[in-house]
C-alpha cells in the first residue's frame, strides 16, 4: 500500500478526546441495552413458566 | 475515503450504527409484522408479542446493515445514498458486516427462544433472501430486481403470523402476496418522477432499462394482480366484510390511479401528477389495507 495507513497513526490530543467520548457513549448505550435485555429475558421466562404450569 | 478523522480509528458512532439499520424502512416492517401478529388466530402474551416484533425489527435492521455493507460502492455514486455511514467514510465495512451478522444471529435466536423455531427459521430465511438473493445476487443483474426485493419486504406479516400460530396458512401467504404485488407499482411510480442515479451506478432499474412506457404498462398490470390478491381473503371467506369493503374501495382507487399512469405519456418529471398521486396513495393504501385486516379480525372476534 503506497498511502500512509492513517487508521494506525497515533492520535492527536483532540482525536483522543473525541475517541474516548465516543467510547463512553457506546458503553453507556450498551449498558442500557444489556439492562433492557435482562429485564426482557426475565419477563419472557416468567411468561413461559406461567404458560407451562 | 476512510480516514482516522472520519471513523475515529475504526470506532463508529452509535448514531451511525443505528442509521445502518434503515430506521424509516423498519417502521413499515414493524407495522406490517404487528398486523400479521394481531390478525393471526389465537392469542399471544403481550411480552411475547413485543419480543416477536422486536426480533422481526432487528432482523430487518440486520438485513439493511448487510445490504449497506455490500452496496457501499453503489451508494457512493448515488446522491441520495452518498451520505450513508459507509460511503461517507464514517464507518469501515468490517464494522458493518460484523454488526449485520451479529444482529442477524441475535434476532433469530431471540425469536426461537421466546416464540418458536419455525418463525425463527422463517426470519433467518428472510434475512438470507434480502442480503444474499436480492442484494448480492439479483439486484445488479435483472430489471425485475424491485419485484424480488419486494418479496424480502413482504415477509414480516407472515413471520408475525407464524410467531403466534407456529405455522403458515393461506391468509399469511396472501398478506405476503399483497406487499409483493404492491411494491413494483409503488416503487416504479417513484422511479418515474424522481431523477435517480441508478443508471450511473449500473443498477438495471425498470424505467432505465425498459423505458417509461413499458414501466407504466407494468404498473397497471401489477395493480390488477394486486387487486385480485387483496380481495382474495374476502372472496375466499378468510376475512369479513370490514376487510372486504375496504379492500374493494382501496383497490378501485389504486387501479384507477394506475390506469391514469398507464395512459400518461409525459417525460417531464414536473408534469407527472398521475405518478405522484399514485405514489402518495400507495403508501396510504398499504397502511389502510393492513389496518383493515386487524380491524376486521377484532370485529369478527
Amino acid at each position: 500500500m503506497s498511502e500512509i495507513d492513517t487508521s494506525q497513526a497515533p492520535m492527536s490530543p483532540e482525536e483522543q478526546k473525541a475517541f474516548q467520548a465516543r467510547q463512553k457513549q457506546r458503553a453507556v448505550i450498551m449498558a442500557g441495552l444489556l439492562l433492557f435485555l435482562c429485564v426482557l429475558f426475565y419477563l419472557i421466562t416468567i411468561v413461559k413458566i406461567g404458560a407451562a404450569s | 475515503m476512510t480516514t482516522a478523522s472520519t471513523t475515529l480509528h475504526g470506532l463508529a458512532s452509535a448514531k451511525d450504527l443505528f442509521a445502518l439499520t434503515k430506521p424509516r424502512v423498519m417502521s413499515l416492517v414493524i407495522f406490517t409484522a404487528l398486523c400479521g401478529l394481531l390478525a393471526a388466530p389465537g392469542t399471544i402474551h403481550p411480552v411475547l408479542g413485543f419480543t416477536a416484533i422486536l426480533a422481526i425489527s432487528l432482523g430487518a435492521g440486520a438485513s439493511a446493515a448487510l445490504n449497506q455493507w455490500y452496496e457501499s460502492d453503489i451508494d457512493a455514486v448515488m446522491k441520495r445514498t452518498s451520505q450513508r455511514p459507509l460511503p461517507a467514510g464514517r464507518m469501515d465495512r468490517e464494522t458493518a458486516l460484523h454488526f449485520g451478522i451479529g444482529l442477524s444471529v441475535f434476532s433469530v435466536v431471540l425469536m426461537g427462544v421466546a416464540l418458536n423455531w419455525f418463525s425463527a427459521a422463517f426470519l433467518a430465511f428472510s434475512i438470507f433472501f434480502y442480503a444474499v438473493v436480492y442484494t448480492i445476487w439479483l439486484k445488479r443483474s435483472t430489471p425485475q430486481n424491485i419485484v424480488i426485493g419486494g418479496a424480502a419486504g413482504a415477509f414480516p406479516p407472515a413471520i408475525g403470523w407464524a410467531a403466534v400460530t407456529g405455522d403458515v396458512t393461506l391468509m399469511p401467504v396472501l398478506l405476503f402476496a399483497i406487499i409483493f404485488f404492491w411494491t413494483p407499482p409503488h416503487f416504479w411510480a417513484l422511479a418515474l418522477f424522481v431523477n435517480s442515479d441508478y443508471s450511473k451506478a449500473g443498477v438495471p432499474m425498470m424505467p432505465v432499462v425498459a423505458g417509461r412506457r413499458s414501466t407504466r404498462k407494468q404498473i397497471f398490470a401489477y395493480s390488477l394482480v394486486l387487486a385480485v390478491v387483496a380481495i382474495a381473503p374476502f372472496a375466499l371467506g378468510l376475512a369479513g366484510s370490514v376487510y372486504g369493503i375496504s379492500a374493494i374501495v382501496l383497490n378501485i382507487v389504486f387501479s384507477s390511479l394506475s390506469l391514469k399512469v398507464a395512459m400518461s405519456e409525459t417525460f417531464q418529471p414536473e408534469d407527472m401528477e398521475a405518478e405522484k398521486r399514485l405514489f402518495k396513495f400507495s403508501i396510504l393504501y398499504l397502511f389502510a389495507l393492513f389496518f383493515a385486516v386487524v380491524a376486521d379480525r377484532l370485529v369478527m372476534a
